[in-house]
């Protein structure tokens, strides 16, 4: 799905941070009926391994106090920038190409219609059409 | 023949399926299973199902789609029923449970923020603020100092870091709450300080995305929000 430029909210650079953040919601989330049943899903406990709580423990109070050890302090008030993104991105993969300082994300590809739907509350009736092709899909597949 | 199942939705819905590709290597065609006023959108299940992008995509993708046209209920990812009949079977039982939450989600969508610190300069900010976080920090620096101050240190910034982050979770909470109908809070993980999930009236979407925009504004750099929506309303499926 390609995100509409929507105003002033940024876009993830490169693309991937878009399933990326939707993740934990498609996986996790989601109506679960028990009737059915789950296939047994090769990589779901690496893709859940971020899930854990920050836990106060020793090993959390070294990895800290490493970190502090290592910043650079003189270093850091020159260009903060820089150092920052580029050891964040090697710590932490999913937080790549952002753009600080902004509201990050993606505006999904159906907003419009979202928007579109406003108001008529019961889409019950004939779906009367709505001029072509705007009203869904509004990157994909819109055959012209 | 085993079906995967994707969403469930009313019988009045467009299911406008043209185009849409479900998931496994070749994808098979979607297709719908009719009980009542309801009816579920599946897809003969794939032989192999994994956690990939693909699949993933193709899940996401196809309930978007949906969704676009109408409300619907989303599976979560991997749900397979043994066949056609089982499905019905589900629909005819649980029909008055779906049938009201679908009614709740109308002219309702998801939007999920995450909020993740720079650790760096988080860091930096308590050595600046704290005497005590700065000399430990000097006493330690290049191998020298205890494992004791080690500890101290590390025991200090931690506590400090998880202040400073709960403060800003639950302003971000505070903000957005008056705002949505429902909310989902994920407990807080190593990447992210605040993931939260909100059901939002249509009519309050924008005023719900400017809110975070401007929370973004007020935490200047150090800070990402990210903000996702709308979208299917699968924390409160």
């Amino acid at each position: 799905m390609v995100p509409q430029g929507g105003g002033a909210v940024a876009q993830p650079a490169g693309g991937t941070g878009n399933l990326y953040d939707v993740l934990e919601l498609v996986l996790d989330r989601g109506l679960v009926i028990d009737a059915f049943v789950r296939v047994s899903l090769i990589g779901l406990e690496i893709a859940k391994v971020d899930a854990r709580v920050v836990v106060a423990s020793v090993d959390t109070y070294l990895r800290f106090a490493e970190a502090c050890n290592r910043l650079d302090l003189e270093e850091g008030r020159k260009a903060p920038a820089q150092l920052t993104d580029v050891v964040q991105s090697v710590e932490e993969g999913g937080a790549k190409g952002k753009s600080k300082g902004a509201l990050t994300g993606a505006v999904e590809a159906f907003t419009e219609s979202f928007q579109k739907r406003r108001g008529d509350d019961e889409r019950e009736k004939e779906h009367e059409q709505v001029e072509r092709g705007s009203s869904r899909r509004s990157s994909e597949d819109r055959e012209d | 023949m085993s079906v995967y199942v994707y969403a469930i939705t009313k019988d009045s819905h467009p299911l406008d399926l043209n185009g849409v590709k479900g998931v496994g290597e070749s994808p098979a065609e979607l297709r719908t299973v009719h009980s009542g006023s309801l009816c579920a959108v599946v897809s003969e299940a794939p032989e192999e199902l994994s956690v990939s992008r693909r699949d993933l995509e193709a899940h996401h993708g196809v309930l978007g789609h949906l969704w676009a046209d109408g409300t619907i209920l989303p599976l979560s990812f991997g749900f397979v029923a043994q066949d056609e009949d089982a499905v019905r079977t589900v629909l005819e039982e649980r029909a008055e449970q779906f049938s009201q939450r679908l009614e709740e989600f109308t002219g309702r969508a998801e939007f999920n923020i995450k909020g993740l610190y720079d650790q760096d300069a988080l860091l930096r900010a308590i050595l600046e603020t704290s005497e005590q976080a700065r000399a430990l920090n000097e006493a330690t620096r290049e191998g020298g100092g205890t494992y004791e101050d080690r500890l101290a240190l590390g025991e200090l910034v931690a506590q400090e870091v998880q202040t400073r982050q709960d403060a800003i979770a639950a302003e971000v909470l505070t903000a957005l709450r008056p705002l949505a109908a429902s909310e989902k809070v994920a407990e807080p993980s190593q990447q992210y300080f605040v993931n939260a999930s909100f059901l939002v009236d249509s009519e309050r979407a924008d005023e719900f995305t400017r809110t975070a925009q401007e929370l973004a504004e007020r935490y200047g750099k150090d800070v990402e929000l990210r903000l996702r929506g709308p979208l299917p309303p699968y924390s409160f499926a």
